[in-house]
């Protein structure tokens, strides 16, 4: 019986792994002047961005501001392909005011002036870093709006 | 005919006893399907090649391990062009996860060990090699308690501090560690998916479900931070100790990867470095 038993390990052992899967297809990427990962990836993070941006701005914030968030909001919504999911709740995202930063600007004007400031350089860098990378010219064309209104933002205050 | 069911142990001995395995000289082979890879930090940035691809600047922190050339705009092809920081110097792949801090004082970790490990399968004979230029995301980036999240939290040399999904407070003279397991069922087409998520799967009851059918090493990290005492003001990137996730993408050269799932994976041992057991 050990005999056997250890003939058939034996036989079990020594068969060729079992034969590799047959190549994947490519992971899915940005097609060219598609709707892709990069500018679903942009799409989704400029959402959960700009809804922080209106918290933190609050029924107070500056007007132009909270307009041109929503303008943004609208625009960047046509854009997804599937529904919307904030994948970055909670996280700290440059340009996107964290919960602990809304807070505290509710009850200290200061510090929201200072947290609106960063939420515009920071999410001026992303968008520059978008700009560069998506191809797609539905998003591009929101991508450059965000930028103009960012840039004038910034120079207004 | 009923197959006889052999405990796993005693089939293993068998086995090693059949093809003379090489004993070490302080004793036996150690019967753990497992090879390693031993990374120390690379480099920080606020990149994510998987989650935020070609958009340099977007994400929030990453601790990245391995390749020393990943960024934003990684992929297969610039990855395999570089080298890497991983003991063995093979392994090229490229790992990373949240950035640890102390209030706003960013916390590198000083022990860095992917394990890969044939467990969570009844089969390990029948594991195969991770694909090449497969992308995992393991952890939930978006956990809001204990509910939604995997995190491991535990201290290294005071096992009697409770494992916790959140950071725990570790004795002074240990340090504060955690651990990830990453999904291990693959679904035999996808590198990716548009979730990151949904081309594998975690094994169900012993195996790999039939959406997910093919078996691949269990990657396991272990990271090991200088940081005991209070959890007052720790944080990761992505939130709580909760929301520790981890990315991997493959870029071990196939061959050794194929040895390796062939010498310590399928046949039950435990490797080296190297890849070499005994």
């Amino acid at each position: 019986m050990t005999v056997l038993l250890l003939a058939g390990l034996l036989a079990a052992c020594q068969q060729a792994p079992p034969p590799a899967a047959p190549p994947p297809p490519p992971a899915p990427s940005s097609t060219q002047n598609g709707y892709g990962a990069t500018e679903r990836a942009f799409v989704e993070l400029a959402i959960a961005t700009d809804e922080q941006a209106l918290e933190l701005l609050g029924p107070t914030g500056r007007a132009e501001l909270r307009e041109n968030r929503n303008t943004e909001l609208a625009a960047l919504r046509t854009l997804l392909d599937a529904p919307y999911v904030n994948h970055h709740a909670g996280h700290d995202m440059p340009g996107m005011p964290t919960d602990a930063e809304i807070q505290l600007a509710s009850t200290d004007p200061d510090a929201r002036e200072q947290f609106v400031r960063a939420h515009l350089t920071e999410s001026l860098e992303v968008i520059r870093s978008a700009r560069q990378a998506i191809t797609h010219p539905p998003t591009a064309e929101v991508v450059a709006l965000m930028e103009r209104h960012r840039t004038a933002e910034l120079a207004a205050g | 005919m009923r197959k006889p069911l052999f405990h796993i142990a005693a089939v293993i001995g068998l086995i090693a006893t059949a093809l003379s395995v090489p004993v070490a000289a302080q004793g036996e082979p150690v019967r753990v399907a497992e090879f390693l890879a031993e990374c120390p930090i690379s480099h920080r940035l606020p990149d994510d090649p998987i989650v935020l691809p070609n958009l340099p600047g977007a994400s929030h922190s990453h601790d990245f391990f391995g390749n020393r050339s990943t960024n934003a705009r990684s992929n297969q092809q610039t990855l395999e062009g570089a080298t890497g920081n991983c003991n063995p110097v093979s392994d090229i792949s490229s790992y990373w996860v949240p950035t640890l801090y102390r209030d706003n004082t960013a916390i590198a970790p000083t022990g860095v060990t992917f394990y890969y490990l044939g467990e969570g399968v009844n089969n390990p004979a029948a594991i195969q090699p991770t694909p090449y230029g497969l992308k995992i995301v393991a952890g939930n980036a978006k956990a809001t308690g204990d509910a939604d999240s995997i995190a491991r939290w535990s201290c290294l040399h005071a096992g009697h501090v409770n494992p916790s999904k959140n950071f725990v407070q570790c004795p002074a003279g240990t340090m504060l560690e955690t651990y990830l397991d990453f999904p291990q069922c693959w679904d035999g087409r996808n590198l990716d998916s548009s979730d990151h998520k949904s081309h594998m799967s975690y094994p169900v009851a012993g195996g790999c479900p039939s959406s997910h059918p093919v078996p691949v090493p269990k990657l396991r990290m272990v990271l090991r931070y200088p940081v005991n005492g209070t959890t007052a003001g720790l944080r990761l990137s992505s939130g709580t100790g909760q929301t520790m996730h981890g990315d991997f993408f493959n870029v071990w050269p196939r061959a050794e990867m194929e040895r390796r799932v062939r010498n310590c994976i399928n046949v039950v041992i435990k490797c080296d470095h190297n890849g070499n057991h005994g």
